[in-house]
């Protein structure tokens, strides 16, 4: 089947891919940016020891794992314009995968801080330092180094899950394979095509965690 | 320096220090023991904060632990604290962990802590090993880092909760005698040990305990030749048999 291919329909449409695959990229990335914001400020919330500022990160973790991407998108880009916010589709689509991806990141950087020892913070307490210098020069750096993978991880995922942004007409890599599909009757072109520009996303961020994890070995450890 | 008065202590309803009354002096080295779970770690954690109590009265160096405006972080610089599992910190090499707080919580330049850092890894036999990481370190190493680590901060009482007890033998003996040279420059100490021998060569007391309640206090010869209560000479013959 591979064979019978027809690239030249394929190169024909790479300009489209292109520009699909550059607007992927940058959804992925502002999502993730996004996400990582939010996800340190849930993350953060959820730890401390006020009950009233931890109850809003809890809801908003939860809700958001329990409950479908799709659903999420189409939550936000019909319930929105209802309160009387109009965002263009391309806005909904980076705030919905920001959200989403959020309530991952805080779970991922959470589950680093709890694997700090007790003692860890007992020697840092005992030293005088404050909440913050304790976050920041005891329990950051070390909770932070293992969760590196998963975040990558995680990445990875939001860049599949941006193909969702499809649904509600925004131009990525997904609707610009099935334009292949629609003006030419070529399916398998406008997939394969696509794929094989995700496959390109997915090695550029693991040679990021390869690079990333090089840089960070402790020294003397292997 | 520390006294105790009247101190009780609950953890939900288990009632875990029993009218505590206790006064350490300037440059007085008090040893505790007891049997495990009587509430050794529990009294000392309560000297710099780490552990709350819930009646009586604690005052360290002047600070009113029990009153809700105590400033526990200024008074935690005073207070030097070693612990059980050394704690030092993985990420950071022996002269980091021992510069660390001085530079972010006295404000010491880089500089000057590097100095003093370094000062005080000579002093305790870790001159060459300034870059090392924790896990580079064998236990008695690693342990003799936390002490550094905690006279960096220039403390007026120094507390050890069972500083060797995680060592294998043969390391017991560096960590006790940078303990010990503490002890003759005049340091105030409070030292969770069972080593009979510290407590022989610099205690000025030995505080006996039992089921949180301090049950004797002795000069140490007298503690371990003629100890007065049953339960201290019950203890006392277990561990020295061991
Ligand atoms: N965080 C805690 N929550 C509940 N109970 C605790 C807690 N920490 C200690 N205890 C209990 O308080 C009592 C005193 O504990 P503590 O650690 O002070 O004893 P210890 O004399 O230091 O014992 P060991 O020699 O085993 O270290 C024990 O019964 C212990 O189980
Ligand atoms: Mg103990």
């Amino acid at each position: 089947m591979l064979g019978s291919l027809n690239t030249r329909v394929m190169l024909e449409y790479l300009p489209d891919i292109w520009q699909g695959f550059l607007s992927t990229l940058m959804l992925s990335t502002t999502g993730f940016a996004g996400a990582l914001t939010l996800g340190i400020i849930a993350c953060a919330l959820s730890i401390q020891p006020v009950r009233w500022l931890r109850a809003p990160a809890t809801v908003y973790i939860d809700a958001v794992r329990a409950t479908p991407l799709l659903a999420q998108l189409y939550f936000l880009y019909f319930g929105l314009p209802r309160l009387g916010i109009v965002l263009p589709e391309i806005l909904i689509g980076i705030i919905v995968l920001s959200l989403n991806s959020g309530a991952y990141v805080a779970e991922i950087i959470r589950s680093g801080i709890l694997a700090i020892s007790r003692g860890q913070v007992e020697a840092a307490i005992s030293s005088g330092m404050t909440y913050l210098q304790r976050m920041r020069l005891i329990i950051l750096p070390q909770a932070l180094r293992p969760t590196i993978s998963p975040l990558i991880g995680q990445a990875i995922v939001l860049v599949k899950d941006s193909s969702l942004l499809s649904l509600i007409s925004v131009v990525e890599l997904t609707r610009a394979g099935q334009m292949i599909a629609i003006d030419r009757f070529m399916p398998i072109e406008g997939l394969v095509a696509t794929a094989l520009a995700y496959l390109l996303l997915y090695y550029l961020l693991k040679l990021l965690a390869g690079i990333w994890s090089h840089q960070n070995r402790l020294p003397g450890r292997a | 320096m520390i006294e105790f008065t009247n101190l009780n202590k609950w953890f939900g309803s288990l009632h875990v220090l029993k009218d505590i009354d206790l006064a350490v002096t300037k440059g007085e080295v008090v040893v505790v023991c007891g049997p495990s779970g009587s509430g050794k770690s529990t009294l000392i954690r309560c000297i710099n904060g780490l552990e709350p109590f819930q009646k009586g009265r604690l005052v360290v160096d002047g600070f009113d632990l029990g009153s809700s405006s105590v400033r526990l972080r200024e008074l935690r610089m005073e207070v030097g604290f070693v612990f059980q599992s050394f704690n030092l910190y993985p990420h950071k090499t022996a002269l980091e962990n021992v510069t660390l707080a001085p530079i972010h919580v006295r404000g010491l330049s880089k500089a000057e802590a590097d100095d003093r850092g370094r000062a005080l890894l000579e002093k305790v036999g870790l001159a060459d090993r300034m870059q090392s990481y924790p896990h580079q370190l064998s236990g008695g190493q690693q342990q003799r880092v936390a002490i550094a680590r905690s006279l960096c901060m220039q403390p007026k009482i120094m507390l050890f909760d069972e500083p060797t007890s995680a060592l294998d033998p043969e390391m017991i003996n560096e960590v006790l005698d940078v303990m010990v040279s503490l002890a003759r420059e005049g340091m105030t100490m409070m030292v969770v040990t069972h080593e009979m021998g510290f407590a022989r060569k610099v205690a000025d007391r030995v505080i006996f305990m039992d089921r949180g309640a301090i049950v004797e206090t002795a000069d140490p010869e007298s503690f371990f030749t003629n100890p007065q209560s049953e339960r201290s000479r019950d203890f006392l013959s277990k561990v020295l048999h061991h």
